[in-house]
């Protein structure tokens, strides 16, 4: 198990360094990344503080919300950006997937180590500053219970993404074109989970707590954060159901990408 | 060393189903070096898939080393080495040092074990001079020298090539090919050639097995491939009087002069009809000869006509 650990981290170090050819690059690239994240909340600010408040919520509070999506979403393409249809049809096409097949290791630990992506590391530290000046802002007290259940958010909330990309790369093995539906959930699906849940319908947010739990990793997790009390239905004490949850999720993505791994058919004859 | 009974690859396309591998049975001995030849679209590389585990077959079984690809898919890469010619398995950024201690890591190869191996491939393949050389750098004929040193490093007992010597000039391909036959002979490795190259086939094969429409249309040896295909030699002689014709005879077993031109001669001749040594001999006996060469059938004229299909698929062997 850690020989085999060891071997990812390996790849990730070569990686890393075959990168490293063009470090001004890598740094600028993760800065942009960075930067995008802080002009999205300051928009986000500037409007709330003309428009008041969104269901109650004041905009540091809801900048929080964007701090903990940002952040797990920018966690989960460091690590799965090479799942997107557009990548991963590439790869199939071009049959680098199929040489990835006949090497002794597991393909997804292949793909997730041969390709960690710098730039959503940058979207990641981002996130995670918006969510330390939002909850200043907002007058939270930190205590050793709220960190960690920032960061059980941040951790849960990118396990659903990254579920979501592997149940979109299942779908490009077996239609080998890909489709945009996973990118809409990854990137539509974060955004959504970046506004209280108020503000939708129950339809909607039964399916962001139940089917692809983005907002009990993120929304449920910040209501303790806040010390606010959820809409009817959406009670803070669910956020002791964010970890098994998510995990399940994880797992379902798992079984897909397995499944459509075994149905790979490859790039031509 | 490999087995494969009924083995059936069907896909789905957009005109329907394809049966891409419609059926073959084969089976290779540990040492064998065969050759794997069929047209663009045959089934080639979708049989050399699923024997290396890539692909799952629609029906049919196959073992290679024991082991059954699709389902011991992590065991069986330690043991098989994979080289797709139009594909790298190195890393393109990085100096080709770091490829071969990434694939030594991921074969857990111990490192004393790698260098040593390491530093004979090296030499064989004069790579020496390129480890430190990023792989994009490389040419096309040290990349696929580079290929070859990284699919044997974790020294596999089945080696699979597809199109290994494409693009490269006749320098290149014969450093190919020459390590490969050393491979062969002094490691016992058994090889699957999948190629265009018919020259590959005949320099390096003691079996070809030809595919066409998903089905195996040939498996046997290349003399038996000419004896069942009627292939042709070719007697070539200087005679000293160029004005001497050469008068077929009843002995002459159907070879006939299908040239004259100075002092030369082409007599075509079948081989189960006549040895080389008889024709000979028979010219001999009439004629004074200054020189003699014999012409080997081409085996890419006589696979070419099975492709076509001016020679009926009958399987033989």
């Amino acid at each position: 198990m850690a020989e085999a650990l060891l071997v990812y981290l390996r790849l990730a170090a070569a990686a890393v360094r075959a990168d490293s050819g063009k470090p001004l690059i890598l740094v600028l690239r993760t800065v942009a990344a960075g930067l995008i994240v802080a002009v999205e909340v300051m928009a986000l600010v500037l409007l709330l503080d003309r428009f008041g408040t969104i269901a109650g919520w004041r905009a540091p509070e809801v900048a929080l919300l964007f701090g903990l999506a940002f952040a797990s979403q920018g966690l989960a393409l460091a690590l799965g950006t090479r799942l997107e249809a557009d990548h991963l049809s590439l790869l199939v096409r071009r049959g680098t997937f199929d040489q990835v097949l006949t090497r002794p290791v597991s393909p997804l630990g292949w793909l997730v180590a041969s390709y960690v992506d710098a730039r959503y590391l940058g979207r990641l530290l981002a996130g995670v500053g918006a969510v330390v000046w939002a909850a200043d802002r907002a007058g939270v007290t930190w205590t050793a219970g709220r960190v960690a259940l920032v960061a059980l958010s941040v951790v849960c909330a990118a396990a659903v993404v990254f579920a979501v990309l592997l149940i979109a790369a299942a779908f490009t093995f077996v239609s080998v074109q890909g489709s945009e539906a996973g990118s809409m959930l990854v990137y539509g699906g974060t955004y959504l989970a970046s506004y209280p849940m108020q503000i939708y319908g129950s339809g909607l947010r039964l399916v962001f707590v139940w089917v692809v739990p983005v907002a009990l990793a993120i929304y449920v997790p910040a209501l303790v954060v806040l010390g606010r009390q959820g809409p009817p239905g959406l009670p803070a004490w669910l956020a002791w159901l964010t970890a098994p949850v998510c995990a399940a999720f994880l797992a379902v993505g798992g079984l897909a990408w397995r499944g459509g791994v075994r149905h790979y058919v490859g790039a031509g004859s | 060393m490999i087995e494969a009974v009924g083995l059936r690859k069907r896909f789905r396309t957009r005109r329907g189903p394809v049966e891409a591998v419609a059926g073959i049975d084969f089976r290779v001995q540990a040492g064998e070096f065969v050759g794997y030849a069929g047209p663009n679209g045959a089934g080639k590389s979708t049989t050399v898939k699923i024997m290396s585990g890539i692909l799952l077959p629609s029906g049919g079984r196959v073992v290679v080393d024991g082991l059954v690809p699709y389902r011991e898919r992590k065991r069986l890469a330690r043991r098989i080495g994979v080289v797709f010619g139009q594909r790298s398995q190195l890393w393109w950024d990085l100096p080709l040092r770091e490829s071969f201690e990434l694939i030594g890591h991921l074969y857990r190869i111990p490192a004393a074990d790698r260098a040593a191996r390491l530093d004979r491939l090296a030499e064989v393949l004069a790579l020496g001079p390129l480890l430190a050389v990023p792989v994009r750098s490389l040419s096309l004929g040290q990349r696929m020298r580079a290929e070859l040193a990284a699919a044997v490093l974790p020294a596999p007992r089945v080696l699979f090539l597809d199109e290994p010597t494409i693009g490269l000039d006749v320098e290149a391909k014969a450093a190919v090919r020459d390590f490969l036959r050393e491979l062969n002979r002094v490691e016992g490795t058994t090889v699957i050639l999948t190629t265009h190259d018919l020259d590959d086939i005949a320099l390096l094969c003691s079996r070809l097995m030809i595919i066409d429409h998903g089905r195996l249309i040939y498996d046997g040896t290349i003399d038996d491939l000419h004896t069942a295909y009627g292939s042709t030699r070719m007697l070539v002689v200087d005679l000293a009087d160029p004005a001497a014709t050469l008068v077929p005879g009843p002995d002459w077993a159907g070879a006939e002069v299908v040239r004259a031109e100075g002092h030369r001669r082409w007599i075509r001749f079948a081989r189960e009809e006549i040895s080389a040594a008889q024709l000979v001999g028979l010219i001999l006996a009439d004629q004074q000869v200054l020189d003699l060469s014999i012409v080997e059938p081409d085996v890419e004229d006589v696979v070419r006509r099975i492709y076509r299909g001016e020679i009926p698929p009958e399987r033989i062997g």
